[in-house]
Formats: C-alpha cells, sequence, structure tokens
C-alpha cells in the first residue's frame, strides 16, 4: 500500500515517518523508531507485551493503527527513565525480583504506571485488577505486585 | 565458617537495569542491514507422502530471494537424543512425507514478511493423503497405521513404539504377596504447553568467510551449534551461535528447530541474513509442546502403610518423531524411585508415535504429570488404611544415605524435614479431613500434599561447563561463560560466585556470554544443573584468579599468601590493615615480574566426572546426577459446590535447595513453578481434533493472570554449604516444584469435595460429575 506521511510525538520528541497504512503502532515503534522496548508476544492484543502509554493511558500499541496514533502523547518504556535516573517503578521491579526473563516488563511497568498515576496508593486487588491484561509465565505475578506496592510508597 | 558477602544473599539481577528499560535485545529485536525475512509453509495433513513440490512461482514473485525444499537440504536428520538405539529420526525440512499437521515443508526468504507470506501461496504441494493415528493405545495396536517402522531392538507386539524404558529392582512377586493392600488406579496427564512470551525466533546471517552467524531463543548455545553444524553439513567451527536475551523457554526451547534450519540454510542460499519470527499461532499449532503420559499404577503396601511394591506402566504420546518422548519415558522412571523408599519396583515406559506435533521438555519433563499419578494414589491408600497424609509420607520418604536402584547415592537429603516443616506451617493434620464438618456448605476447604525430586544436571552434551576469568587493567573483572540466561537469573549467580571469591563488587564484573565462538563451553539452561555445574566451573576459575592474585601480592607485601584476603578491589595482610595493594598494581606487578602474565583464571566442572557417559535411556542403569532436590508441598484450596470452580488460595513450599547462592532468585522459581503448576491442575490443555491444534492463542489456551495469582510461602530446608576453594553441591531449584504443587492440589481437590480426578485438567465439569457419580447433590 502507498505510504503515508505522519508524525508521531513519542518520549517527548516529534518524528516524520513515512508509513504504510496498515501497519501497526507497535511496527512502526520497533522496527521504523528502533523502540525496541514494546514487545509483540501474540499480536492479537491477548497479552498486554506491547503495552505504550497513549496521554498516560496505557494502550495494546499492537492493535492500533500508526496511522491514527497522530497527535497523540506517546510514552514507551525508553522514555520512562529520566536520563541515568530510573522511574521508582524500574528501580522496585528490579530490586523486589519482579523481572526474570523479561518480556512482558516493559508492558507490566507501563500499565503499573498508569494505575499508580491514577491512584497513588492503590490496594493489592485494585494492582492485580488493573494488569489484568498482562501475561507473564515466569514470576507468577507476586514479585511484580510487591514491587509496585512498594514503588507506590515513594510516590506522593 | 567464614562470613559470605555476595552468595547466599537476595542480590538483584544483573541484568534488571536493562531489562526495566526496554534495552535489552532479544532476538526478536534483533536486526542486520539487507536483513530478509524467512516464512514456512507447513502440512496441512496429518500423514501424507509428499508427490510433487512445484516452487517456481513463488520463486518469480518480485522480492523473492530464496525458496527450499527438502530437496535443498543434504537429508541429514536429527534428533533430540541421537544414540546407536534411537538414531535421529527428523528431517529439519520435509523430504518426502509429513507426518504431522504444521510440518514444515517448504522456506522462503523475501524482502519483507508480506512478500514471504504471499510466496508461500504460490507454492504447490501434491500430497497424497496416509491413515494417520492420533491416540497412542491406538497407534500400539498391530493394525494401525505405521509411521516409522519400529527400531529392530524395539519389535514388540505393538506398533509405533519409538522408545521403550524397562527396569526394576526387588522382586515383585513377593512385594504383593506380602502386601496388605493392593491398589492399582490410571491416572491422564493432558497435553500442555510452554507459553513463553518471545516466540520462537531466529536471524541467520552467513557471511563471506563462509561462517553461519546465529541469533536464536534458545536454551544454550552449543547443541544448537552442533545441530545445525550436523544438519547442515558445516564444521562446528564454521557456525557461531551469540547471545540474545530470551524471553522464557521452560524446556521449549531446546533441540534444533526447523525455523533455525531454514533460516540458517536461506541465508547461505541468499548469502543475506535472514530473519524468522514464529506467528503465536504457528507457536501453538506447530512448535513443541510438553509431553502427555498415561500412567497405570499398582501398588502394595503393608497395613501400617509401608510402602512394599509397586509396578509402574508409563505410555508418553511423542508425536510424530521421537522428540524428547524417548527421554521422557526414562525420567519417569526416576521420578518414581527417587521420592519414597520402595523395596520392589517394576517400571515399563514406552514412547509412541502418533500424527500430532513433536513434544519437547517441559518443566519437570514428566514428573508433574507422573507425581500427580503417585500422590494421588498415596492419598487414597493413606485414607483406606485410615493414615494420615503426613504420616504415610514420613515413613516412606527417601532419607540421607540412601543408595539409589541407579546406583547414585542420596548423600544429602532433606526430604522428611520438608514433610515435617510445611505440615506444621500449614496446620496440615489440623485441617486435613474437615470434609464432613463443611457438608451443606457451598464453598468448601481443602488441602492437599504433594512430594516430588528432581536431579541437579545430569550428563549429557556438552557434558562439561567451563569458564574463564580475566582480570584488567583497572582492577576489574571479565567474565567469559558459555552460560545462557533464559530468565532464571544464570548470569547473575554467576557474578555473586565471581564476586565471593575475589572480594569484589557485582558492578566490577562484567559478562561476556553465551557465545560459542567467545566463551567457552557450557551445558546449557536445560538440565537444571546451571547453577551447579556452571557455577563451579565459575567458582574455579575466579579461584584461580584468586590464587595468582595472592601469589604476587604476598612478594609485594612480603607476606604468606594464607595471610592476605582481599576486598573492593585491593589485597590486605590480615591483622595489618596499613599493607596493602590495588588489584590494578598487583596486575601490574605480574606484568612486570612475571613475564607478562597479566592473570587469566580458567575452571571447569562436569558432574559425575568419574562416569564415562550418560545413563542407559533403555535399561536406566548407570548413574543420573551427584546430587537430588526434593520438595514437599501444600495447597489449599476452595471449592464452589456449584459451579465445580476450584480456586488456589495459598502453595507453601518446603524445600531441600541444598544453600540457596540467591534466595530472592529461589523464590521467583517457586513463584513461577507454582503458578504453572496452577494452571496444569486445574485448566490448561492443548485441545487437538485429529492432529489439528483447537488452542491456537492465549484466549482459547488460558494461562494464569494476576487473578489468578497464588498467595506463594516458602520454607528452605538448607542441607550444603558454601566454602571458598572447593566446590559446592547446590541443588536444582527450576523444575521439582511443579511437581508436588500439582499433586497437592489434585489432593487438596479431594479434601474438599470428595472427588478423585484421575485426568488432569480437573476442570469444574469433572468435579461437578464426580459429586453427581457419588450420589451427593452439590450441596
Amino acid at each position: 500500500m502507498k505510504k503515508q506521511l505522519i508524525e508521531l510525538r513519542v518520549n517527548g520528541e516529534t518524528c516524520e515517518l513515512a508509513v504504510e497504512p496498515q501497519r501497526t503502532l507497535l511496527e512502526v515503534l520497533r522496527e521504523d523508531l528502533g523502540l525496541t522496548g514494546a514487545k509483540e508476544a501474540c499480536g492479537t492484543g491477548e497479552c498486554g507485551a506491547c503495552t505504550v502509554l497513549i496521554d498516560g493511558k496505557p494502550i495494546l500499541s499492537c492493535l492500533r493503527l500508526a496511522i491514527e496514533a497522530q497527535g497523540w502523547e506517546i510514552t514507551t518504556i525508553e522514555g520512562l527513565a529520566n536520563g541515568e535516573k530510573l522511574h521508582p517503578l524500574q528501580k522496585a521491579f528490579i530490586q523486589y525480583g519482579a523481572i526474570q526473563c523479561g518480556y512482558c516488563t516493559s508492558g507490566m511497568i507501563l500499565n503499573a504506571k498508569s494505575i499508580l498515576d491514577e491512584n497513588p496508593k492503590p490496594s493489592k486487588e485494585e494492582i492485580l485488577k488493573g494488569l489484568e491484561g498482562n501475561l507473564c509465565r515466569c514470576t507468577g505475578y507476586n514479585k511484580i505486585v510487591e514491587a509496585i506496592i512498594e514503588a507506590s510508597k515513594g510516590v506522593d | 565458617m567464614e562470613e559470605l558477602s555476595f552468595v547466599g544473599k537476595s542480590v538483584p539481577r544483573k541484568d534488571g537495569v536493562e531489562k526495566a528499560t526496554g534495552k535489552a535485545l532479544y532476538t526478536v529485536d534483533m536486526v542486520l542491514p539487507g536483513m530478509l525475512w524467512g516464512k514456512i509453509l507447513r502440512s496441512p495433513y496429518p500423514h501424507a507422502k509428499i508427490l510433487n513440490i512445484d516452487t517456481s512461482r513463488a520463486e518469480r514473485l518480485s522480492g523473492v530471494k530464496a525458496v527450499i525444499t527438502g530437496k535443498d537440504t543434504l537429508g541429514i536428520k536429527h534428533g533430540f537424543v541421537e544414540t546407536p538405539r534411537y538414531p535421529p529420526d527428523q528431517y529439519p525440512l520435509a523430504m518426502d512425507r509429513v507426518r504431522y499437521i504444521g510440518e514444515e515443508v517448504a522456506a522462503v526468504a523475501a524482502i519483507d514478511e508480506y512478500v514471504a507470506e504471499e510466496a508461500l501461496g504460490l507454492i504447490k504441494v501434491d500430497y497424497e493423503e496416509l491413515p494417520a493415528v492420533f491416540d497412542p493405545e491406538e497407534a500400539m495396536r498391530p493394525d494401525a497405521p505405521e509411521i516409522h517402522p519400529s527400531h529392530p531392538k524395539l519389535k514388540e507386539p505393538y506398533k509405533n513404539v519409538g522408545g521403550k524404558t524397562e527396569t526394576g529392582w526387588g522382586d515383585m512377586k513377593k512385594g504383593f504377596a506380602e502386601s496388605y493392600l493392593v491398589r492399582e488406579d490410571r491416572f491422564e496427564g493432558q497435553l500442555r504447553t510452554h507459553c513463553y512470551m518471545e516466540p520462537q525466533a531466529t536471524l541467520a546471517s552467513f557471511d563471506l568467510t563462509g561462517k553461519l552467524n546465529v541469533w536464536t531463543s534458545s536454551q544454550g548455545p552449543f547443541i544448537k551449534r552442533a545441530k545445525l553444524a550436523t544438519t547442515l553439513g558445516l564444521p562446528f567451527s564454521n557456525v557461531r551461535v551469540l547471545k540474545a536475551y530470551v524471553g522464557g523457554a521452560y524446556g521449549g526451547k531446546v533441540d534444533l528447530f526447523s525455523h533455525e534450519f531454514c533460516a540458517s540454510l536461506l541465508s547461505i542460499k541468499a548469502r543475506r541474513p535472514v530473519k524468522m519470527v514464529c506467528t503465536r499461532q504457528e507457536v501453538f499449532e506447530a512448535s513443541r509442546h510438553g509431553q502427555p503420559i498415561l500412567v497405570e499404577l499398582k501398588t502394595g503396601v503393608r497395613k501400617d502403610g509401608t510402602l512394599i511394591a509397586q509396578q509402574v506402566k508409563v505410555i508418553n504420546n511423542s508425536g510424530a518423531y521421537r522428540g524428547s518422548g524417548v527421554v521422557v519415558i526414562f525420567l519417569c522412571w526416576g521420578f518414581v524411585m527417587l521420592c519414597y523408599r520402595i523395596p520392589n519396583l517394576k517400571y515399563e515406559g514406552y514412547s509412541v508415535y502418533t500424527n500430532n506435533p513433536v513434544r519437547a521438555p517441559q518443566r519437570g519433563h514428566g514428573a508433574p504429570n507422573l507425581r500427580f499419578a503417585v500422590e494421588s494414589q498415596m492419598d487414597t491408600i493413606a485414607e483406606e488404611l485410615g493414615i494420615d497424609p503426613v504420616e504415610i509420607r514420613l515413613k516412606n520418604a527417601r532419607q540421607k544415605g540412601d543408595i539409589l536402584p541407579n546406583e547414585d547415592s542420596v548423600r544429602n537429603c532433606g526430604l522428611v524435614e520438608c514433610i515435617e516443616r510445611v505440615a506444621r506451617a500449614t496446620q496440615f493434620k489440623e485441617r486435613y479431613g474437615k470434609r464432613k464438618a463443611q457438608e451443606g456448605q457451598r464453598i468448601r476447604r481443602g488441602i492437599g500434599m504433594g512430594i516430588s525430586s528432581y536431579m541437579s544436571g545430569s550428563l549429557i552434551y556438552p557434558n562439561t561447563s567451563a569458564a574463564i576469568v580475566k582480570l584488567n587493567d583497572d582492577g576489574t573483572v571479565s567474565l567469559l561463560t558459555g552460560a545462557l540466561d533464559i530468565g532464571q537469573g544464570a548470569e547473575t549467580i554467576l557474578c555473586q560466585i565471581v564476586a565471593e571469591e575475589l572480594g569484589i563488587s557485582m558492578e566490577d564484573i562484567r559478562v561476556v556470554a553465551a557465545d560459542t565462538e567467545t566463551t567457552p563451553v557450557d551445558i546449557g539452561s536445560w538440565i537444571s544443573g546451571g547453577t551447579y555445574v556452571s557455577g563451579n566451573a565459575v567458582k574455579i576459575a575466579a579461584s584461580d584468579v584468586r590464587r595468582q592474585l595472592f601469589e604476587v601480592a604476598a612478594q609485594e607485601l612480603e607476606a604468606n599468601p594464607e595471610d592476605l584476603i582481599s576486598k573492593n578491589r585491593e589485597i590486605f595482610v590480615k591483622g595489618s590493615p596499613g599493607r596493602s595493594i590495588s588489584f590494578t598494581q598487583a596486575v601490574a606487578a605480574s606484568i612486570a615480574k612475571r613475564r607478562g602474565n597479566p592473570i587469566i583464571g580458567q575452571g571447569h566442572y562436569r558432574t559425575m566426572k568419574e562416569v564415562p557417559m550418560h545413563p542407559s535411556l533403555a535399561t536406566t542403569k548407570g548413574r543420573w546426577s551427584d546430587n537430588y532436590a526434593f520438595d514437599a508441598q501444600v495447597a489449599e484450596v476452595e471449592v464452589d459446590m456449584e459451579t465445580g470452580q476450584v480456586k488456589l488460595l495459598k502453595a507453601t513450599t518446603a524445600h531441600d535447595c541444598g544453600f540457596p547462592i540467591n534466595p530472592l532468585l529461589v523464590e521467583g522459581q517457586i513463584d513461577g513453578q507454582v503458578s504453572m503448576a496452577q494452571g496444569h491442575a486445574l485448566w490448561e490443555e492443548v485441545l487437538m481434533n485429529k492432529g489439528k491444534t483447537l488452542t491456537t492463542s492465549f484466549l482459547d489456551y488460558k494461562i494464569p493472570c494476576t487473578k489468578d495469582m497464588v498467595e506463594s510461602h516458602y520454607i528452605d530446608v538448607i542441607t550444603e554449604r558454601y566454602e571458598k576453594d572447593i566446590p559446592y553441591r547446590t541443588k536444582e531449584v527450576g523444575e521439582g516444584y511443579v511437581s508436588g504443587m500439582v499433586a497437592a492440589i489434585a489432593n487438596a481437590v479431594y479434601d474438599a469435595t470428595g472427588v478423585r480426578a484421575k485426568t488432569l485438567p480437573i476442570l469444574p465439569e469433572k468435579i461437578l460429575m464426580g459429586l453427581k457419580e457419588k450420589g451427593n447433590s452439590p450441596r
């Protein structure tokens, strides 16, 4: 299909791109912008590994077309740390053993961020509900929830 | 005892920052200039002859750079096991016959995925369908269609037997004759699958020097190199397999896969890099799943619950090729004989070809289904004898010093302590058997126990791990290891060992890992021996560096090497804090005064070094492992008697893992296994109909999500020590804990409902049907 010229706002920067209209936001982030932190595990919106934030809200980037993402403020995992300074969630995930293979981690952390942004002191149940759509096969989720609770203690 | 600074501590993962910031590169993320995309054409039939393949239209499609079929290969077969009894039986690309739906028939490399996909549609394959068989017991009948001719040594009254293991000890006749009670039961495990989040993926790049470079989502590069080189007809040294981060494996990424072979051959043909990433649907439909086994179990006990005879028959549905089927029937013997002291045992295992996709190891490799059978029957026997489930297990539990039928010595065993402590921690005796008291309630509680044991590494290619530790000019250290971190934390543990031996921080260590060209050989992350075998190799290499450093420092400081200690990249004389030199100075001194020696340490380690090779898969004779891990687990469940829904509320794992090098990582392994056991016991199943996979997505094949999270508790039973300068004997923690928990859940469901599951998963309808059969109204 014929390419279209689009502008995306990703991690605070404006990127001009020529993309075929059928390509997903996930494909364009990964292949054209080299932001491979968002992962594809199913490609059909079932696992949450491709989660990115649009204006602070989590979306499944494998189900969105890149051309519809114009005008959105997109945050990927690469945009979360402030230079060398890790986001409290990133620190907590490392410290509390919430990462094993790491394939679901980007989506997990970004979704957790949106949970904490909305509700800085979520209960365990609220965290579990919020992360329902993010699959992890390594951890059984225990350490992930622990890390988010710990991170929430540092966020005011 | 000396105090430990790094080993035995919950040190955060070495790769944590890379993974938490999205910088870790997995195979799916890799890109090379000029890279092509590969796609595979698969068989739509479960069993057929290939009469003709016409690729001419695909080759003419603009953007297609290479097309391959079996004719472009050397026709060299491969197998998970390659022995005289079990020679390789699978072509990496089908030649003249396909034996399962999804078998690879042709492959294409093109400028992008869309063109590659379109090209697949232009390949014309003429098939002649053949009769197919899917059920292992049907496949064993003499009139079943033949999938492979039987191996001459396996000529049986049965057909399609791809492998057989037969063994035993003691006197069965006597054992059963002396039994007060003999029970016979049949249990069926289901087909389940790994669901690693990163799909199978490979990037292959054949360069102009004739070298093939491969990044692939795997469990160890050395086995991949061996199999790729063999099937492609290349010298081992012309194949380089390099590290990429791995998005989960759990057994499903060992062995050679067709997509790895095809990406490599397409790259050789096109002279360009070729990347292949399987879709999730392909992973479900054509990749390897776990091993479903049937278990027939006949057990004799004395009146007091002492086990005196056990006869076990295992039938494994191996799919269209052997895969790891002949290993699983061998291992199941181990999972029978390890846990309990039974004087008379008879075991036979059959691995049977069927027209289903091939099977791979999956975390526990047969143990979860086998232990489900044994532990379920154990509870039934206990109930019939009026003995408590804890007491019957304690009475029969394996103990330290026992000699196993395979002549392995159980030199160390904390099983009794595991059972006692997990029972105490969960108040098992007080809470078990309260079904009567809950009668009439819609929601009922149950508690159940399961135990299991697993080996800590065994002998299988490449049989050894080696390591190099280099001291750098600035006093930091580089560790070169062939080990591949698949998420379990291998690199972290190896660095903890280096840090401990040398007295440096984790940040002072750089790791170069899992590269067949630049790192030493390693057994791989798939035989549960990584921490033990590779860890000891690293320990020896690091202590070699320390010895050399101390020799130099002793000269410089005019002290005895025995009086030196190191900390923070400095070497001190004990008791005289003023007398010290830095690692940097020591390296410089070594180069100046020891003929340019820059201080490089090396180490290698092999499990059971006195044993020449792996045990016999046919007879089980020969030693298996230096050390066995044991566990006792308790599950607490809640059952809704009206819907049959089971909720796993709490899991408690008491485990003898020897000495936990990193307790945080050990806990992570336990949590993950509890979660897998939950899915395995209660709902996961790959559904198939006549060789066609019906569950092809995460919606059809549900794995536990956050809502299913289980409260997980741990009790460490520490039975080993870590000391400098001598090899340690840690035990495995990566596989054993699925098994005890699957059994514990099944027993807890029985405790709550009185319904004994004979098949897995224990779906709500099975519970409701069980209640109906018992004549119980739901409430």
